[in-house]
């Protein structure tokens, strides 16, 4: 079998310099998008870029097991690392997937929004998102609506909407040194985080170095 | 009393946590009731405009609060039903057993078929070739293999390496954990015990 | 996030084996380990190790920080301070259990080891509920919860970011109907 050692790719970082990645730091990487989902109220940028490399290394890794014995050790334990991983990757994916379908027509009128570089949704998820929308409007549509006087027929799109609560409280560790965040709903009272320090605090407050990766959500 | 009928639609959902047959009935009652509102504020609001009778204003109002409230909660009934619809998919797979096909209504049906095709497009557009199954590895991966016992009758399951396992109703088996997952979700096969297990014995 | 998920991250920390077989190198997506020489100890994630232990492959050695004396001692050191001190893993929760569970016959002092973790659990989450408490009645908007460890934090995660959700409606609803209301006393 051809283990090749700690797999190194190269990967393009904003499509400007090509940076040499290990699995390794994208296996984190991916982790830590999965979290950020998970605590995160609102659907946050796509890692597309992390799942697809992911996805590629188990069939890679899929395709080496089998030219391995039946018996021989190894098998067991890339087996189990690789549940592992398509766990993570299976929960990541369906907590943005969670959200699309329960802040769908936010989430549609904000992606509008956005030009292509800077969008949430994969090309996927949108489609998703507006099939979803597609189908609940026409299951409101057959059932009830139809069957309402005058303009009660019509599908309101803004009573409709449900929006996430960004001001909810999120655990976060920084990753980097921050200055001056200022404390939502204090005095302009301003706090500086050490890196590797863990605090409570407003996701509002913190939502741009989430996706900066200069905090991640615990 | 106003929008009690829609209020009835809506404890049904609070209530029962399975999908219950639709209540076509109920719904047609809320759906008249907006009706006679609807008609009875058309003339009021003639008469308002014809004959300035402004006395009748505050009706016109109460009125339309109700028809607002009936329309949302026949939407609430509807959404709810789908969300669990929803749940199911994940939990069952993508048929449904015919005990909760019944409690259905043709448009709840159909939406979940085109919810699922939805997803099924969706999955398969993930990586580069055959897609990612989202439904499975749900749980955080334990151990390897489960002892699980048959409760129900499943008939022949063959396995990633080709073995196959026939799953008659009470018999125990030892199987991989990724094959048993969505089953024992179905409840065709239930967990004996997380097993501390010599692999090189079975 | 449910107990099972904590858990599962808590695999990845780095245990010691001896294992009773060889085996070269093996190169996991997550890093390499290895290699095994029989009676050579190694070190592995968590659920690596568990899984050759259940599978009688191999005996799982005491975390250095697993030892019954030196957690007694982190214990006093716990009731003493006010603050929490520094846990030697944001995981000892569940390190412990799961490797307590697998492999209480390899690791020596078990039952004084799981007593003295549970007693370092136990109070360190009653501090955490008192200063949850005083931090809700002070109307906290921030607060800094270094050396808290993933299961702790994930203990209160229910509880404490929506009451102070709840909070800031109560604040917010109170600052707008004051000032509709102008000339109301507070």
């Amino acid at each position: 079998m051809e283990d090749n050692g700690d797999v190194t790719m190269t990967a393009e970082d904003d499509g400007q310099e090509e940076e040499e990645v290990t699995a390794q730091s994208v296996l984190l990487a991916i982790e830590e998008a999965w979290l950020n989902e998970k605590f995160a109220p609102e659907i946050l940028p796509h890692r597309s870029d992390l799942v697809d490399c992911m996805l590629q290394q188990i069939t890679h890794m899929e395709e080496n097991m089998k030219r391995l014995d039946k018996e021989d050790l190894r098998l067991m334990i890339h087996r189990m690392e690789l549940d592992r991983i398509k766990y993570v990757i299976t929960n990541y994916l369906r907590a943005r997937l969670e959200k699309i379908e329960k802040y769908t027509i936010h989430i549609l009128s904000q992606e509008a929004t956005r030009s292509s570089e800077e969008c949430y949704l994969t090309v996927a998820e949108l489609q998703f998102a507006k099939e979803f929308l597609a189908n609940i409007e026409m299951l409101f549509k057959t059932i009830a609506l139809q069957h309402m006087p005058g303009n009660f027929q019509t599908f309101e799109v803004d009573t409709l909407t449900v929006k996430p609560n960004l001001q909810a409280y999120v655990f976060l560790r920084a990753n980097d040194r921050i200055n001056g965040i200022i404390v939502p709903g204090s005095m302009d009272e301003e706090i500086d985080l050490e890196p590797g320090s863990q605090h409570i605090i407003q996701y509002s407050a913190v939502a741009d170095l989430v996706k900066s990766g200069a905090v991640k959500l615990i | 009393m106003y929008g009690r009928k829609g209020f009835k639609l809506v404890s049904e959902l609070d209530v029962y946590s399975d999908i219950l047959p639709f209540n076509e009935a109920l719904i047609k009652e809320v759906l008249q009731e907006m009706q006679s509102l609807y008609d009875a504020n058309v003339a009021n609001s003639n008469a308002i405009r014809n004959d300035n009778n402004m006395a009748l204003l505050p009706s016109v109002q109460l009125r339309h609060i109700a028809l607002k409230r009936n329309k949302r909660c026949i939407l609430a009934y509807i959404y709810n039903r789908m969300r669990k619809l929803k749940e199911l998919r994940w939990e069952l797979g993508s048929i449904l057993p015919p005990e909760i096909n019944t409690n259905l209504i043709n448009a709840e049906v159909q939406w979940f078929q085109s919810y699922n095709k939805s997803l099924a497009k969706y999955m398969r557009s993930l990586g580069e070739d055959h897609g990612f199954n989202l439904t499975t590895n749900m749980v955080p991966p334990k151990t390897l293999y489960v002892e699980v016992k048959c409760v129900e009758d499943f008939g022949k399951l063959e396995l990633d390496d080709g073995q196959v396992i026939l799953l008659k109703k009470n018999t125990y088996h030892l199987l991989p954990r990724s094959v048993c997952e969505p089953l024992i979700r179905q409840g065709i096969l239930e967990h004996k015990r997380i097993s501390r297990v010599n692999i090189n014995s079975v | 996030m449910d107990p099972c998920e904590v858990e599962f991250l808590s695999e990845k920390e780095l245990v010691s084996i001896v294992p009773n077989f060889s085996f070269d190198t093996i190169h996991l997506i997550s890093g390499s380990v290895g290699p095994f020489r029989a009676g050579l100890p190694v070190k592995v994630p968590i659920w690596l190790a568990v899984n050759l232990k259940q599978q009688q492959k191999c005996r799982i050695i005491n975390q250095d920080w697993m030892d019954a004396d030196s957690l007694n001692e982190a214990k006093e050191e716990e009731k003493l301070s006010k603050l929490f001190t520094k846990m030697p893993s944001n995981h000892y929760m569940e390190e412990a259990q799961l490797l307590l569970n697998v492999a209480s016959d390899d690791i020596s002092d078990a039952d004084r080891i799981k007593t003295a973790i549970k007693d370092i659990w136990d109070i360190r989450m009653s501090k955490l509920r008192t200063s949850i408490d005083a931090f809700l009645k002070s109307e906290g908007l921030h607060a800094k919860l270094d050396h808290l460890t993933a299961m702790e934090i994930n203990s209160v995660r229910p509880l404490l970011p929506h009451a102070l959700d709840q909070m800031l409606r109560i604040q917010t609803g109170g600052r707008a109907t004051q000032s509709h209301y102008s000339g109301t006393s507070q």
